[in-house]
């Protein structure tokens, strides 16, 4: 733990410095590599800065009439194939994300893959440990800047606020792959508990009442086809995430229990300059038993659509329309803001119009630069915003990230 | 002016031919169209014996690996780099090996037990063979 807070500490003092700082180190990286390893233990990281400013509400720190720099992922992983058919791979990742993120070191990932078949037109898999969770085009590796398209990915389907939820979770996988002259098809599905780290989650479902979340017998289920290689990438992503609230003595609520259900759809056509992207989602959440909550249960609806263009070999545009609907009977929120008038009716959806700029400094070293038009709060974290929120706002971020 | 006809002279100049090339001790003397993307993209890890294959590639945006990728791999330098991004970054997976230039390209294959690569006709040397896509 002492280690942990000596480390923050460190990276609070370098919140300006530790881009440069750690790029010089790592610049002669791929070397690094190759010739101090053998082959077939590999070392790689990402780093990322962000710099964030809003009209009005606070994302990722105090952002509102300020610039906060609370945004900053900072990662490094380790893989070592012990045998050509045994893998093993853990990350280790320090994040900061306002109050929406405990600024811990924490493991992303540690698992071993076996290959129980291995040919020129299969692949079985097992996969175990703390797994990265598949779900749609992005979570698997949503951490790294320079694989997002964007500064932050279309929030509707891509929480922040509750990240270490949908990243991943500890469980076991089995992972097929059949590639064809039409095509590769993938499957991939486990069963998992999920991870209950964020601060947001547990005020989300029962506000201030005292006591911890807990993740329940889970599962995810992934098919996927890619046509030449990616030129067109099609999936769908069903899971089945469940927990418990376990109160604290003093809580007002009984120990109720949660689930959620995303459906996602997923399409991308990537050409030589420009790709399309689109995702769209269906997401049940049902809460149980928590007493003074009666039970509930809604479906929301998330998509986006999404395209890049690149202008130059080394900058590429981006603009995105992002929709969130929490639930699809109310799609204003003004039912629920007339049942609890504590709640205002923005805080139910979210449009969000994003236009972005990246710029290739050094293969691996980038540059970017967003602004967002938006209309609602949905995604908003209620931690970073107890003063109320604006339901017309604005956000301008900037980010340099590295990765080697 | 002179810029420009040379510039001209280097687009006319006919492509030398790109094949993949494997350490020659390889039993192994062909590979499928899927297997051969299978083994760039990382995820076939093994020979048809069981054996290990390394992988060797050149930096992103050199011109043989751009070459490699768009007419034998039929796929752009920047999508294999987001695949392999994408096994790095999520544990499944590993990156191929980087290598500086072609001589480079060359001593490591020649070198390397199950190593693949690629290389023009007239940089193969003795201890490299051209793995024959069927």
């Amino acid at each position: 733990m002492r280690h942990t807070s000596t480390l923050n500490c460190f990276f609070k003092l370098h919140n300006y410095g530790i881009v440069i700082v750690l790029c010089c180190l790592f610049t002669n990286a791929q070397a690094f590599e190759s010739d101090w390893l053998p082959q077939n233990l590999q070392i790689h990281g990402f780093l990322s800065q962000g710099f964030i400013h809003t009209s009005d509400n606070n994302f990722f720190g105090k952002t509102d009439d300020s610039i906060s720099t609370d945004f900053r992922e900072l990662g490094i992983n380790a893989s070592y194939r012990i045998l050509p058919e045994l893998q093993v791979a853990m990350q280790v990742v320090w994040r900061d994300a306002g109050k929406t993120d405990d600024s811990n070191v924490r493991i992303d990932y540690g698992l071993a893959s076996y290959n129980l078949y291995s040919s020129e037109n299969s692949l079985l898999t097992l996969r175990g440990g703390r797994v990265p969770t598949p779900l749609g085009l992005y979570n698997d590796t949503r951490d790294v800047a320079s694989t997002r398209p964007s500064i932050l990915l279309p929030q509707s389907i891509y929480f922040d606020v509750n990240r270490n939820l949908a990243l991943s979770a500890d469980g076991g996988y089995i992972y097929g792959e059949h590639r064809t002259d039409y095509g590769d098809f993938s499957l991939n599905f486990g069963v998992v508990m999920p991870r209950l780290d964020d601060p947001d989650f547990k005020n989300v479902i029962v506000g201030p009442d005292p006591g911890k979340m807990e993740g329940d017998i889970s599962w995810v289920l992934r098919t996927g086809y890619e046509w030449e290689n990616g030129l067109v990438k099609l999936a769908v992503t069903y899971a089945d995430f469940n927990g418990d609230y376990k109160p604290s003595s003093g809580a007002l609520l009984q120990p109720g229990s949660w689930r959620f259900n995303p459906l996602i759809l997923s399409a991308q056509y990537n050409a030589e300059k420009w790709s399309l992207t689109g995702e769209y989602a269906i997401r049940r959440a049902q809460l149980r038993n928590f007493g003074a909550i009666p039970d509930t249960q809604f479906t929301g609806q998330s998509f986006y659509i999404q395209g890049t263009y690149r202008l130059t070999s080394s900058l590429e545009a981006l603009v995105r329309y992002d929709d969130l609907i929490w639930d699809m009977d109310d799609r204003k929120g003004l039912k629920l803001a007339q049942a609890a008038p504590g709640i205002t009716n923005h805080s139910r959806f979210a449009q969000d119009w994003t236009f972005g700029l990246r710029y290739e400094i050094l293969p691996a070293l980038n540059f970017s630069a967003e602004y967002h038009r938006i209309n609602g709060t949905g995604w908003l974290s209620n931690l970073e915003n107890p003063q109320g929120t604006t339901q017309h706002w604005d956000m301008y971020t900037i980010m340099m990230s590295y990765d080697f | 002016m002179l810029l420009f006809v040379l510039m001209s002279q280097v687009l006319s100049a006919p492509t030398p031919s790109i094949y993949p090339v494997v350490n020659s001790a390889l039993t192994q003397n062909s590979v499928s169209r899927n297997g051969l993307s299978a083994i760039f993209r990382m995820r076939l890890r093994q020979w048809q014996d069981g054996s290990p294959i390394t992988v060797f590639v050149l930096r992103d945006n050199n011109p043989l690996h751009q070459q490699f990728c768009k007419q034998v791999l039929n796929v752009f330098p920047h999508q294999m780099r987001r695949s392999w991004n994408k096994l790095v970054f999520s544990g499944t997976g590993q990156a191929p090996v980087t290598v500086a230039s072609k001589d480079e390209m060359v001593d490591k294959i020649a070198s390397t037990p199950g190593a693949i690569g690629y290389l023009s006709d007239e940089d193969i040397t003795e201890d490299i063979k051209i793995l024959i896509i069927k």
